[in-house]
Parts: C-alpha cells; sequence; structure tokens
C-alpha cells in the first residue's frame, strides 16, 4: 500500500470503522458520486478495495484502530464513532460532522446509585470506555472515582455488584430498562465523524477540501 | 545464552549498518548547509533540572518526561527537545551579547509516550535557534532554512504551512475572551476541530459578529484563502499587525525564492502559550506528522533572565529518514574495499597493510581481512 502512494498521482485512503458506520458511510460516499463497486461484493475476501479511477482507496478497521491508522497516516481520512475519537485521544484533525450514528455516553445505573452521584463520594464506574469516564468524573464532576475497564455487556456491572455504575453509550435505552437501570447523566452527544491525518491534510489539501465541501453540502441539504 | 538480554525496551532500538550510514550523511549535509548560514554549534547536557522543562516553559506534558533523581533529591530530566536548553545556555553565556547570537545543535531527545502506539521514544533531532534578532528578515532566514534543509535531505515533495499565532491572540482580545476561553478555543483550533469550536463559542456566549469571525478561523475549508482575506475579517491592531508581518515575510521569502514551497494558515496555532509570532510546520509524504516544527518565541528567554527575541525550529531526523525511505529516495552510501592476506605466509600481512594503508591515506575506506575466513562476503554490510 505505501508503494503505491509514489505512483504518478497518490491514492486518498481511507479507514471505516467496522459495520453499520461503514455502510453508513458508503451510502453517503456514493450520494456524492465516489462508489466502489469492489466493496458491494461480500463475499470478497480482499482487505483494501479500491477505485482506480478517482484514485482512492477504502479498507474496513474495527472502530478503536481507526484513529490509530489515520494517526500513523497508513490512511488519509477515517470515518468513526466520537466515542472512539475521544477515548482514543488522537493527533488528528476532526474535519465534519457526519450526522448519522447518532446517540449518548452516558452514566448509568440503578435508580437507587443517584444519589452515590451528588456528594463526591468514591464510587465503582465500569466503562468500556475509560478515559471517557475518567475525564467526565475527574475534570467535569470533580468526582475521584474507581473505575473498572469491561470490554462488553456494561450493563452488567451493577447488576452482579461489580460497580456501582456503567458509563455507556445509549442509543434507544431498552437494554437499560429491560434490566431495571436508568440514564442518571448525560456525557455527551455521540455521532459519526470524519477525521484527517494532519500531513495529509496539508499535502492533499485539494482533494480533501473538495470531498469535506461536497459531504457537507450533501448533509445540509438533507437536513 | 540469556536471550531477555538481547531485547530493546520498546521505543528505542538499534541504528546500524545503511541505515545509520543513511543517518549520518543525512546529518552531515543538513549540518553542513545549517553551518554555511553561520550557524555555531552547541552542545547541552543530555539531562537538566526539571525546572529547565516544566510546564510554563516547555511544550511536553510533565507525565511525558523521563524523570529520576540526583542524590541531593533533585529531579533531573532527559531533555524532550532542546529549545529550552538552549535559551537557558544563551541566557546563561551570553547575558550582555547584544548582537544576534546564532546556534545550531545535534543529538537525541526522550520522550515518555504511551506504549503500542508505533512511536519511538527516543529520536535525533537536528535544530536551529537564532536569539536576539526580532526582524522580519529573521523569520525570512528560518523558513527559508527550513526548505533548504528538506532540499538538501533530499525530499521531493514538501509543504511549509506559516502561521502568525497573534492574528488569533488579536481576535480573542477584540471578542473580549477570558483567558480560559482562549486557551479552550485554542486548543479546539489547533486540532481543527470546528464543531468543539463551535459549541465552545456558543457555550460561552460570544458575541456575533466575533463568534462567525472565530470560526472562519477554526474552519479550514473556509473562503479565507489568502492573507487579503483575512486582513477583511479584522479591526484589530494586533491581528492587522500580525498580517502586515507575514506580508512582509511573504516579500523576504520571494528573495530567497522558496516561495512555491509556502503556504500561510492563520488557523495553524500551536496549544501551548509558547510562541509569540510566526509559527510553522513542513509537512511530506510518507510519515504522520510534521517533520520540522518551528516558530518564533519572544519571551522564552526572559524566563531565564534575558530579555531577547528569539526564533528557530528542529528537524526530527527519524522522520525525515523514514520519509525518504517511503518516498525511494536514494541516500549514497560509502563503500568498503577489501584487502586479503594470507596469514600463513610470512610477509603477506605486512604486504597487504602497506596497501591499505596507501588506498586509506588515498580518502578510500579499506578492511584488511585474513583469507579463507571472509572471502566472497560483502564487507561494507
Amino acid at each position: 500500500m505505501m508503494d503505491g502512494k509514489f505512483n504518478d498521482e497518490r491514492y486518498l485512503t481511507f479507514a471505516l470503522g467496522k459495520g453499520r458506520l461503514a455502510n453508513k458511510t458508503l451510502e453517503v460516499l456514493e450520494q456524492i458520486g465516489i462508489t466502489c463497486e469492489e466493496m458491494k461484493d461480500k463475499n470478497s475476501r480482499k482487505l483494501i478495495f479500491v477505485n482506480e479511477e478517482l484514485k482512492m482507496k477504502f479498507f474496513l478497521a474495527k472502530g478503536p484502530d481507526v484513529p490509530t491508522y489515520v494517526e500513523l497516516g497508513s490512511a488519509d481520512v477515517g470515518v468513526v464513532g466520537y466515542d472512539t475519537v475521544l477515548e482514543e485521544n488522537r493527533n488528528v484533525y476532526e474535519v465534519l460532522d457526519l450526522g448519522f450514528g447518532k446517540c449518548r455516553m452516558c452514566v448509568c445505573g440503578p435508580a437507587s446509585a443517584r444519589e452515590l452521584l451528588l456528594h463526591h463520594e468514591r464510587i465503582r464506574v465500569a466503562s468500556k470506555y475509560p478515559n471517557i469516564a475518567k475525564d467526565y468524573f475527574y475534570n467535569k464532576k470533580h468526582q475521584t472515582v474507581d473505575i473498572i475497564k469491561l470490554n462488553g455487556s456494561v450493563e452488567l456491572g451493577p447488576l452482579v455488584q461489580l460497580s456501582d455504575v456503567i458509563v455507556d453509550i445509549v442509543e434507544t435505552g431498552s437494554t437499560l430498562k429491560e434490566n431495571g437501570l436508568e440514564v442518571l447523566e448525560e456525557v455527551c452527544p455521540l455521532s459519526a465523524r470524519m477525521i484527517v491525518n494532519p500531513v495529509s491534510m496539508q499535502m492533499e489539501k485539494a482533494r480533501i477540501r473538495d470531498l469535506v465541501l461536497r459531504i457537507r453540502e450533501y448533509l445540509s441539504k438533507q437536513a | 545464552m540469556n536471550q531477555r538480554l538481547l531485547h530493546t525496551p520498546e521505543g528505542v532500538r538499534d541504528v546500524y549498518g545503511k541505515e545509520y550510514e543513511r543517518k549520518l550523511e543525512t546529518e552531515n549535509r543538513l549540518h553542513s548547509l545549517i553551518a554555511s548560514y553561520g550557524y555555531d554549534d552547541v552542545q547541552t547536557p543530555t539531562f537538566e533540572y526539571f525546572d529547565v522543562f516544566s510546564k510554563e516553559i516547555g511544550t511536553t506534558p510533565s507525565k511525558e518526561l523521563y524523570k529520576f533523581f540526583d542524590k541531593e533529591g533533585n529531579t533531573l530530566v532527559l531533555r524532550p527537545d532542546f529549545t529550552p536548553s538552549i535559551a537557558r545556555c544563551a541566557a546563561k553565556y551570553f547575558m550582555e551579547e547584544t548582537r544576534p547570537i546564532r546556534f545550531s545543535y545535534k543529538g537525541n531527545t526522550f520522550t515518555n509516550t504511551s506504549n503500542l502506539q508505533g512511536k519511538l521514544k527516543e529520536v535525533t533531532q537536528m535544530g536551529v535557534e537564532l536569539i536576539g534578532d526580532p526582524s522580519v528578515e529573521a523569520d525570512g532566514e528560518m523558513i527559508a532554512l527550513v526548505v533548504e534543509s528538506l532540499k538538501a535531505a533530499g525530499v521531493k515533495e514538501f509543504q511549509v504551512s506559516i502561521g502568525q499565532v497573534e492574528y488569533f491572540k488579536g481576535l480573542c482580545q477584540e471578542a473580549g475572551l477570558d483567558e480560559e476561553t482562549e486557551m479552550d478555543l485554542r486548543a479546539c483550533i489547533s486540532g481543527k476541530n470546528f464543531f468543539a469550536a463551535q459549541e465552545l463559542l456558543q457555550e460561552r456566549n460570544v458575541a456575533d459578529p466575533y463568534r462567525e469571525v472565530l470560526l472562519k478561523v477554526a474552519d479550514l475549508f473556509n473562503s479565507m484563502n489568502s492573507l487579503e482575506d483575512a486582513k477583511k475579517l479584522v479591526h484589530n491592531d494586533r491581528s492587522l499587525a500580525a498580517i502586515e508581518r507575514l506580508e512582509k515575510l511573504d516579500a523576504v521569502l520571494k528573495l530567497y525564492g522558496v516561495e512555491e514551497h509556502v503556504s500561510y494558515d492563520l488557523g495553524m496555532l500551536s496549544k501551548y502559550n509558547y510562541y509569540t509570532g510566526v509559527i510553522f510546520k513542513a509537512y511530506t509524504y510518507g510519515v504522520g506528522n510534521a517533520v520540522i516544527t518551528g516558530g518564533r518565541y519572544n519571551t522564552l528567554l526572559s524566563r531565564f533572565g534575558k530579555d531577547a527575541p528569539a526564533i528557530g525550529f528542529a528537524i526530527v531526523i527519524d522522520d525525515v529518514l523514514e520519509a525518504l525511505s517511503r518516498q525511494k529516495s536514494e541516500i549514497p552510501t560509502k563503500t568498503v574495499q577489501a584487502i586479503y592476506y594470507d596469514p600463513t605466509v610470512c610477509g603477506d600481512f605486512e604486504k597487504a597493510l602497506r596497501e591499505a594503508t596507501g588506498l586509506r591515506s588515498q580518502g578510500n575506506n579499506v578492511a584488511l581481512l585474513a583469507k579463507g575466513s571472509e572471502e566472497g562476503k560483502d564487507v561494507s554490510k
């Protein structure tokens, strides 16, 4: 892939967070005339998809890895949830709010735990997002907490007395409700973001600028 | 054998063979270029007192400094960059000097960054500091030297972005922002985070039309393409003086003939309150961050008791080399000639030695090898 970068015309490389986000991103790109036929073939085992005409490459990566690819310059542009951008806190430019994938980062727990958030008590917080949780409690609420990193099904935390509350993404809140938990506080709203490598931003200014302006125009028409 | 002994810690590495040769060659080229502009070499210690690199002076967060203690309990720090050391050195030994001082340096710097991110913790930096010259010609010399350095190193395509922090500071003053808002906004803009800037300005109730103007600075994709456009947005002396300075700088850069490599970006700000005038970064393909960063810092030396303006930049040599290798740019390396002797033949060594000495005195690189042991092997590896 690195070799390809120094052809007469350089490829613009995109790293997309796997799953719904990537599909939605490809939809938006298609609307502004950027397609990648290779990617539509669901049976393909290829890891990197190329649009030779537009000199663009696309690859799918696990969400938290997208900022890493972009920071180190392996991808020029990345699309990933704002939760990942905050959690990874990498040196990348955040150029566009794509508006989809909307949800919220919240502190959740049983209703009885609401009291624990009021008096700067030392409590236990379970989360997939230790950095976000830490920033929220330490710098915004000024509450010292013990953070426990979990890798999934975070809602279990308060149910099995692993933690007092959790910090997690809330979309509809139905998982919470079914398990007797509720949103106690909102940390921040989330949505998909487009991030850019700082060097690419300078070296490929015209192309990235054109791309962002076109997506922006499309999004404002939708709104 | 103890296998553990063979490993180096994460973030540091051995440099050897052709790679090291290329590194030295690049350093030599850059060094002779810098010397040709009249810069004197200085060497400062690898570690210094913590205070020299503290928050008020340095640009590396305290948690990323390698710290240790001396026998009296003072905190010492492995240098994360050179500028504070050079400023200290200039203040100490050239306190009374009123003429400009030109320093250049080269050495390794250390930052204790996170693991598993593919970043080096020890890198070689080379750089210059021009102390005691506040003129626009000094700014021009710096940027010309940045362009010439990259050319000398053999970097083919590169771009130098120039900003002026005073433009933003003037705007903040005009808008009446408090210090905290200014700092927060600067963090958003330096990360090109338009939404965070938008949110922040809304949250802090910054009045229009300032909100809009500040957002234009934050917005990479705005219509502010030229210095002319930027000028029209502001009505305060500080920002206007900043633009005027850049216009003058542009004229100087044209005299140097380097204007084609240069672009202006008034949204380029540093997170730190350290730079006081022009600020610049050089970018090229193949590395994820700027290979050269620099700017004017007119108040740094006063922290060490010498009131003198200064401007400088640092080249990250390891990044330049990585860019060169990714760009497949060849750096010529020397060859080593082998001369063989037969240790079992009386006088053969003497004969070989005489031949080698002759070749060496003519500037050749010669290795003496016993026959049988090394024959057929490339000794330059």
